[in-house]
């Protein structure tokens, strides 16, 4: 088994030790004797989300559709994949090694990686599956700092060669790095080398069958049927009536409906999505001033925040980006509500309270609007006005992400950290929704990623971390579970939040 | 002579709707137009930058004025090209599938309603001012009122949660088609509903105008049988009406379908219609309005040879 392997296993003991989320039935646990050790077979009906008209086949297109990207999760390995007690679980990749000073990392390749149509999977594969993800339009987020002419293939590696130090290079591979056979032409149906294989397709639905010779171990379950929903209430639907057997991402009104059945499980993985309130840092904004968004940051009641906006499905949070980081600092001071020092500090900025002040949201995702109405009342009460301004989702994303002064966004890729913070807060970021540019967290950030030694890592995240929770444009409220719903005989969901979902092949169905 | 008159007639109509359809098209491209966003925007990857947007903007075509890019969707229409969508998808293949699936839905909603609301009125205006007459008359006004949605909701709650008779969702198996007939029930049934309503009412009204005919009074003076007065002197004069109620309701239903697609997730073209609108994008509702468009036309075709075949079949 690779390590992979094992770092699973821990992942999926520890979701067995009695989370709070996963409620076993009267049912289910009157057939305990199905609890105990994972069986074969059976097929899976999952339903995700996704909208026909975004409908892609492409491991390196652009995946707006949950369902596709389950899919293409499935039929194709990357080279690394989000791990519970790393971040970076190997998957293709059997290990990883930089040299001396962090630019350039060699990826060894798992052995017996084939692909499903038998040929094995060779370093050329992944150079040029890796060269092909970094020509599309969105490949340099992709592939950070890393040129289309500085992958080769090294025998059983691939070598890639960073414009700058990065010890993060692995992370950065979890995500996208699917890998295709050298020459791939007919991108649909292309065979892949992941732990299931094609059965059929059709308009976003699929039906894929194990892969009894996956690197990684043989799966469970014979088959997984993959099925594609506009919206969550007929997922919901669907899966109240028997009709899946998981409902994936379905949110947390399905989960309220859910919650009085005692034939379904209400799975919650923790830390799934971050919908930040987003204050512009630049001159000209009223928010340039440090003290006054730290002025907001503490208006803001969170408790309530979580209850209302998030039904209670999710938890606090502390204005750090990367709550589910093992990394991730938890011992900074949790901010609570202090109306008095929020006046204060209004008051020292000079902060004009007869004006109104414009908070442009969407409702991209459930919750979001509701975020912003409620976020405009609570901090009525140290008098700053605002007014809540609906945007359709067009002209948000064309007019007022990365430009507006004051706005929501939402992060689905809860990541770590480091991801956060190149993505985000670096100075110049292509990303960075705040226009923040701070030299010392630069700096943090840069010994962070040029090192691997692990103290002075540690010491460079820590710092990172202070200096976002003190100053940043960032109002993080609460993280949202990520919520499930599954039929009594399903086991071992993976728990991880964001993409970590679609790693199925652990997946089994007790009978 | 009056089947040369007829068919110049059916000509000349049949071209006023197509360029009725093409100012319809011409609107989709003016109104997308005017929506806030493009499609190269809306279509972005979160990580593309603003120079690989602008340059797949350029890729496109939306750099082009919008009356150019009318034109040449436009141009490729006769030859069956319906253009590329903003994720470069062949429009025509975004449709194959969903297409035919929305016209099953569509279709059997219309058959049902035709032999709903031709028993529902027929058997009302042969009981004028009975308690069987203003039951139907009442619960048709009210069930017309009823928005699909509310319906498909309602059903979906009764029957498929409650009750558990029916499936809550439309799933599609290999052939893109719906897997079971059983997940057409509902669907067809929300749909139906309110168009039963609504042609229930005109086909009692058509009737019992029909009725006070002079030669429908001498029928019923005759001592016909009642069924044989509703067939062969009634239904022929009121066809005119109910026909033209019917294809109205063609429009109606495929209008809401949109609605009813989304609620039991249907593999149709109303979710690729809402999701092409959120995109901005432009060839795929265009594609979907000109087909539909293509078949409301065929259908309110079909209308007018029946009443003219009708209106010339009467003395």
């Amino acid at each position: 088994m690779t390590a992979g392997g094992v770092g699973l296993a821990a992942l999926l003991a520890a979701c067995g030790s009695g989370d709070s989320g996963a409620k076993p039935t009267a049912q289910a646990s009157a057939r305990s004797l199905a609890q105990g050790e994972p069986v074969s077979g059976g097929t899976l009906r999952i339903g995700a989300l996704g909208r026909a008209s975004a409908i892609t086949r492409d491991p390196h297109g652009t995946q707006a559709n949950e369902s596709d990207y389950l899919i293409i999760s499935l039929l194709y390995d990357t080279l690394t994949a989000p791990g519970a007690t790393v971040n970076t679980a190997p998957r293709l990749a059997a290990s990883w090694k930089a040299d001396q000073d962090v630019t350039t990392w060699r990826f060894t390749l798992a052995k017996g990686a084939t692909f499903h149509d038998g040929s094995p999977v060779t370093a050329e594969d992944v150079v040029w599956s890796l060269r092909r993800l970094r020509e599309t339009p969105a490949g340099a987020a992709r592939l950070p700092g890393v040129k289309a002419d500085n992958i080769k293939a090294d025998g059983d590696s691939v070598v890639l060669t960073s414009d700058y130090p990065n010890a993060d290079l692995p992370l950065m591979l979890r995500l996208t790095t699917f890998v295709m056979k050298k020459g791939t032409e007919e991108v649909a149906g292309a065979p892949g080398s992941g732990p299931f294989k094609l059965d059929w397709y059709r308009d976003g639905n699929a039906r894929l069958v194990r892969n009894d010779t996956w690197h990684g171990g043989k799966p469970y379950l014979d088959a997984i049927e993959v099925k594609i929903f506009e919206s969550p209430q007929a997922m919901a639907n669907a899966l109240l009536g028997g009709q899946i057997d998981v409902a994936s991402n379905v949110g947390a009104v399905a989960a309220r409906v859910a919650a009085s059945r005692q034939d379904v499980q209400v799975l919650r993985r923790p830390d799934d999505m971050a919908m930040p309130i987003v204050m512009r840092t630049t001159e000209g904004s009223p928010y340039a001033d440090p003290r006054v968004r730290e002025a907001l940051r503490l208006a803001v009641d969170r408790e309530a925040m979580v209850k209302q906006v998030l039904s209670g499905y999710g938890k606090v949070a502390n204005d750090v980006l990367g709550t589910g980081d093992p990394d991730f600092a938890k011992d900074l001071p949790q901010r609570a509500r202090d109306l008095a020092r929020a006046r204060q500090l209004l008051q020292e900025a000079g902060f004009d309270l007869s004006k109104t002040y414009e908070l442009r949201t969407t409702e991209d995702i459930s919750g979001l609007a509701e975020s912003a109405a409620l976020f405009a009342t609570q901090v009525r009460e140290v008098g700053v006005q605002i007014k809540v301004v609906k945007e359709d989702s067009g002209a948000f994303w064309d007019k007022t992400w990365l430009k507006g002064d004051l706005y929501t966004t939402y992060w689905g890729t809860n990541d770590s950290v480091i991801f956060f913070a190149s993505k985000l807060l670096l100075t110049g970021a292509g990303q960075n929704e705040s226009a923040w540019s701070d030299a010392e967290f630069d700096q943090a950030y840069k010994q962070a990623v040029g090192t691997l030694d692990p103290a002075a890592r540690e010491q460079a995240l820590r710092r990172l971390q202070e200096i976002q929770h003190q100053r940043s444009g960032y109002l993080l409220w609460g993280m949202a579970d990520g919520i499930d719903l599954a039929a009594p005989t399903v086991r071992d969901l993976p728990k991880l939040p964001g993409y970590g979902r679609v790693q199925l092949e652990r997946v089994w169905l007790a009978r | 002579m009056a089947g040369a008159l007829t068919a110049l007639r059916l000509g000349g109509l049949l071209a006023r709707r197509i360029a009725l359809l093409a100012a319809l098209l011409a609107l989709v491209f003016a109104v997308v137009e005017a929506l806030p966003g493009d499609a190269a925007d809306a279509t972005a990857d979160r990580g593309e930058s603003a120079a690989d947007v602008a340059r797949r903007r350029v890729l496109l075509g939306l750099d082009q004025p919008v009356a150019v890019r009318f034109l040449r969707w436009m141009a490729g229409l006769p030859t069956g090209d319906l253009g590329v969508s903003a994720r470069g998808e062949r429009v025509w293949s975004l449709l194959a599938g969903p297409l035919p699936n929305t016209l099953l839905l569509g279709g059997l909603a219309l058959a049902i309603t035709v032999a709903v609301s031709l028993t529902l009125g027929s058997w009302a205006a042969l009981r004028p001012g009975s308690v069987t007459d203003r039951v139907i008359s009442a619960s048709a006004t009210a069930v017309l009122a009823l928005p699909e949605f509310v319906i498909a909701v309602a059903l979906v709650l009764v029957f498929a949660l409650w009750a558990g008779l029916l499936p809550a969702a439309t799933l599609a198996g290999p052939d893109g088609t719906p897997s079971s007939w059983t997940m057409l029930v509902l669907p067809v049934l929300a749909l139906a509903i309110p168009q039963i309503g609504w042609n229930a009412r005109i086909v009692r009204g058509a009737l019992a105008d029909e009725a006070r005919a002079p030669h429908v009074r001498a029928a019923v003076l005759d001592g016909l049988r009642p069924s044989r007065v509703l067939t062969h002197h009634l239904l022929p004069g009121a066809l005119p009406a109910i026909v033209t109620g019917a294809a109205t309701s063609t429009g109606m239903l495929l209008g809401g379908a949109v609605a009813v697609e989304t609620i039991f997730s249907y593999p149709g073209v109303g979710a690729l219609l809402a999701g092409a609108v959120a995109d901005r994008d432009t060839p795929v509702i265009a594609g979907v309005v000109a087909l539909t468009g293509l078949v409301i036309t065929c259908v309110l075709l079909v209308a007018d040879l029946i009443r003219s075949w009708a209106a010339g079949g009467r003395p």
